[in-house]
């Protein structure tokens, strides 16, 4: 998608646009208006007098809200620049536009003002994979709007247009004639509504609109309060600021609010195609926003609980106690073309549930949502002994059971090459991923202190905490890749180590299952040349068959990924090599301003100079706009011990000072400060202080001493 | 008469409590069109415990469909949620209770099998 397209969203609703205001979707074009995962508009053409007009600035207001100054003619000359327009559109339950045109000339003047109007109403997978449509669309104009409808057997989706003015409706649009005083100006508000036949979703107006002035200026009171609750960041490198405060901003935009819990939002996976329930990505997101908005963390416990499988439904690969990978409600979903109703594949998000479950309880000390999800938890844990070991050995697998439109790799890394042997090819299914044998671990330890802690049931703790370590022992032995020093990527349905060198174990040392000894030899390779550009820790190793420095999984660094790995360092006591990880992330984010990409490539930073950023669509991605947060957290060394917040700082070189203030949790609100010794007069120059060349060798400098808050959980 | 909907909504007021609605307290109305009649089943929720009537009273939220539709769910040959996006039967009122309530359907008779590890460890 190219970058001058204009974006907008209020939760799953967005209108993506040119730079004129203009929408001139194809099927396989995605401009539109998108609602629920259908597109409710595919063309929304101004023009004047028959002509289109050239835009002269765009003006994001709000990230719901934006403004375009706009002229008539075409080409780069200006054929009359004595009028201008603009138009004023915010999204919410479709759009409200403010249409202005200004006569600056001392006479008056007469226009025919047209807005084509059209819809293809094309669900969001069609738009991704052109497909074409199987129902009927009709069109009629009553009581002063045009409404355009589709319709496949009880499948009924709308869009109602109307106008302020006065205008000629068609069935292809609507037709101002206007006069216009010398230095008058003329005004229409146009109103778009989508409809959900069924689904209580009728609403006569668009969110915003003179008659709805109040809903902006809740929105955007909603953004500042927002932004006030938020810890505040101070810190001698600007850099920092400035993305900290893109997260906060993306974040606030990436909110969604699931019809089941009105008034609360979890974090969508990423803007504006994947603006809906992940799994995975909720809760990672959810993970790293805790010290800073902890309501998310509870949101997407809860959204993911309500919805959590009860059946065995291979379509859908539902099983009790299984969490969705991903929900969606366009037409395919609908009659069952594609199974995102909600889907269930995906492996890690069950484990993850509980792990989030733990970790906002020791952020928050809420018991009570512990208690109320305590069924969800108990049927999480259990799917992964009962559901999730698919080759009967003990390690939780995955292979799809609905083999036409389910997903091959259930793991984060979902494309088709990201688990490989070190020779490149390729492994059969069932797969054992490393990273799942980590999240199991971990979900069954904090599994037990809650059972323990909360839910009053010593006997299950105890049984939870033997299963955890004889998976830890069973791993150690099984996945150990002896001659290489690092832990397996996976193991194939053999039982063979699948042996490429991946990232995957840096999220093994998040967990906690790996041995002290094994960790140390992991962090060699971490920090090491061929996982280490200088920039992070790249998906796949340098060396390995299927390494490629602009692979989606096989080469590529991830913010995501490298901030629980920065997390993992730091719980095995390697401070200096965690703060090493967040500085060589966090001085990329400078070259995107602030705002992480979801991957750049793996080239080594001496060689590019800049981090050459992965083409995705989705930008923000939640995951992504997280991992600053992260990173604050891991430098600061934020770790609830009980009622308390310890603060470790360990910051890079470059870096003098952080101080994050009012952090909200158990505590009530506590402060942290972390300080580097910098050489007076000098301004951090993070960027120089990592140095043209990759980390190089392993950094053996534990500045830490062995007494780390964490470790009393390994 | 044994049917699906019957067979249902009686085992479900056997039960007496419903370990997946514990945390759900409200009510809902199923309005079932049969031909000419209109069938009304009121569930009744207070923290897992069900009571299940006839009563055609208010409810938190009124499903109106067709008593084939309600069968095939009540069997496993329908997916509430995707019928609820084709708009097979509308929905008035709080959607939470609903999306609590279709976790009580079963899955396609088909698909409930044993794969290696199910029986390994059920509590």
């Amino acid at each position: 998608m190219s970058d001058d397209l204009v974006k907008i969203l209020d939760g799953n609703t967005f209108v993506v646009s040119d730079s004129r205001g203009d929408i001139e979707a194809s099927l396989s074009d995605p401009t539109g208006l998108f609602s629920w995962d259908t597109r409710f508009l595919s063309t929304w053409v101004l023009t004047i007098d028959g002509q289109r007009l050239n835009a002269l600035s765009v003006d994001d207001l709000q990230y719901f809200e934006t403004r375009f100054f706009l002229v008539p003619g075409t080409g780069t000359v200006y054929i009359d620049a004595k009028l201008s327009v603009i138009r004023r559109r915010a999204v919410g339950d479709g759009f409200h536009e403010q249409l202005t045109i200004l006569n600056h000339d001392d006479r008056a003047i007469d226009l025919e003002v047209r807005v084509k109007v059209d819809s293809d109403f094309a669900d969001l997978f069609e738009v991704k994979d052109a497909l074409k449509k199987k129902g009927e669309y009709h069109r009629r104009v009553e009581d002063g709007r045009l409404v355009l409808g589709y319709r496949r057997e009880t499948f009924s989706r709308a869009t109602w247009i109307s106008a302020s003015a006065p205008a000629e409706i068609d069935e292809g649009g609507l037709t101002f004639t206007v006069h216009i005083e010398p230095h008058d100006e003329w005004t229409t508000d146009l109103h778009v509504v989508t409809a959900m036949m069924g689904m209580g979703q009728e609403k006569q107006r668009p969110k915003h609109g003179p008659h709805a002035t109040s809903t902006r200026v809740d929105m955007e009171r909603g953004l500042e309060r927002w932004l006030a609750d938020a810890p505040r960041l101070e810190s001698d490198w600007g850099w920092l600021r400035i993305t900290y405060e893109r997260s906060l901003v993306d974040l606030a935009a990436l909110r969604f609010s699931p019809r089941s819990l009105p008034g609360q939002s979890l974090p969508a996976a990423g803007l504006p195609w994947f603006m809906t329930m992940f799994g995975r990505d909720s809760i990672f997101t959810s993970l790293q926003a805790l010290p800073f908005a902890p309501d998310l963390a509870a949101t997407s416990l809860r959204a993911l609980a309500q919805r959590q499988g009860t059946r065995v439904d291979d379509f859908r690969e539902e099983e009790p106690g299984r969490i969705l990978h991903e929900m969606r409600f366009g037409e395919m979903t609908a009659f069952e073309e594609r199974p995102h109703s909600p889907y269930y594949g995906c492996v890690d998000a069950t484990p993850l549930f509980v792990v989030l479950l733990d970790e906002y309880e020791r952020w928050t000390g809420d018991r009570g949502l512990v208690r109320e999800l305590e069924g969800e938890a108990r049927a999480a844990l259990h799917w992964v002994d009962a559901y999730a070991d698919r080759m009967g050995n003990g390690y939780i697998s995955y292979q799809r059971r609905n083999e036409q439109t389910g997903l091959e790799n259930q793991c984060w890394k979902d494309s088709w090459d990201s688990i490989s042997f070190h020779d490149g090819s390729l492994p059969g299914f069932p797969r054992a991923t490393c990273e799942l044998q980590g999240y199991a671990y971990d979900a069954k330890m904090r599994g037990a202190r809650l059972a323990r802690l909360v839910w009053k049931d010593p006997e299950f703790a105890d049984e939870l905490e033997k299963q955890a370590a004889d998976l830890k022992r069973r791993f150690n032995r099984d996945f150990w890749v002896e001659d290489g020093g690092y832990y397996a990527l996976a193991l194939d349905p053999d039982g063979r180590r699948v042996d490429a060198l991946a990232s995957n174990i840096g999220h093994l040392l998040w967990s906690g299952i790996a041995e002290r000894a094994k960790a140390r030899v992991c962090v060699e390779h971490l920090m090491g040349p061929r996982l280490f550009s200088g920039w992070g820790v790249r998906t796949l190793a340098e060396g390995e068959g299927r390494y490629n420095p602009i692979g989606y999984h096989v080469g590529t660094v991830w913010p995501f990924d490298n901030s629980f790995i920065a997390w993992g360092l730091r719980r095995y006591g390697y401070k200096a090599e965690a703060a090493r990880v967040a500085a060589g992330v966090l001085d990329a984010a400078r070259f995107f301003q602030g705002r992480l990409p979801e991957a750049f490539a793996g080239y080594p930073r001496g060689q590019t100079k800049y981090p050459v950023q992965y083409p995705t669509s989705c930008s923000p991605q939640a995951w992504s706009t997280g991992a600053p947060l992260l990173f604050l957290r891991t430098m600061l060394g934020l770790e609830p011990v009980s009622d308390h917040l310890i603060v470790d700082p360990a910051l890079p070189r470059g870096i003098g000072l952080i101080q994050l203030l009012d952090i909200p949790g158990r505590w009530g609100r506590v402060d942290a400060f972390g300080r580097e010794r910098v050489e007076a007069g000098k301004a951090p120059r993070l960027g120089s202080e990592l140095g043209p060349q990759p980390y190089g060798k392993p950094r053996r400098r534990r500045s830490t001493s062995p007494s780390s808050t964490r470790a009393s959980r390994d | 008469m044994a049917d699906a909907t019957q067979e249902f909504f009686e085992a479900l007021s056997a039960r007496r409590h419903e370990p997946l609605l514990r945390s759900v307290s409200g009510t809902l109305r199923f309005d079932l069109e049969d031909g000419g009649r209109v069938e009304h089943w009121f569930v009744g929720v207070t923290q897992g415990d069900v009571a299940v009537s006839h009563r055609r009273a208010a409810a938190d939220c009124v499903l109106r469909g067709s008593r084939a539709l309600f069968d095939g769910m009540a069997r496993g040959d329908v997916n509430a949620i995707a019928a609820a996006l084709r708009g097979e039967f509308t929905i008035q009122g709080d959607p939470a209770i609903v999306l609590a309530f279709q976790r009580l359907f079963p899955g396609p008779p088909s698909d409930e099998r044993l794969t290696a590890g199910y029986a390994r460890s059920r509590r």
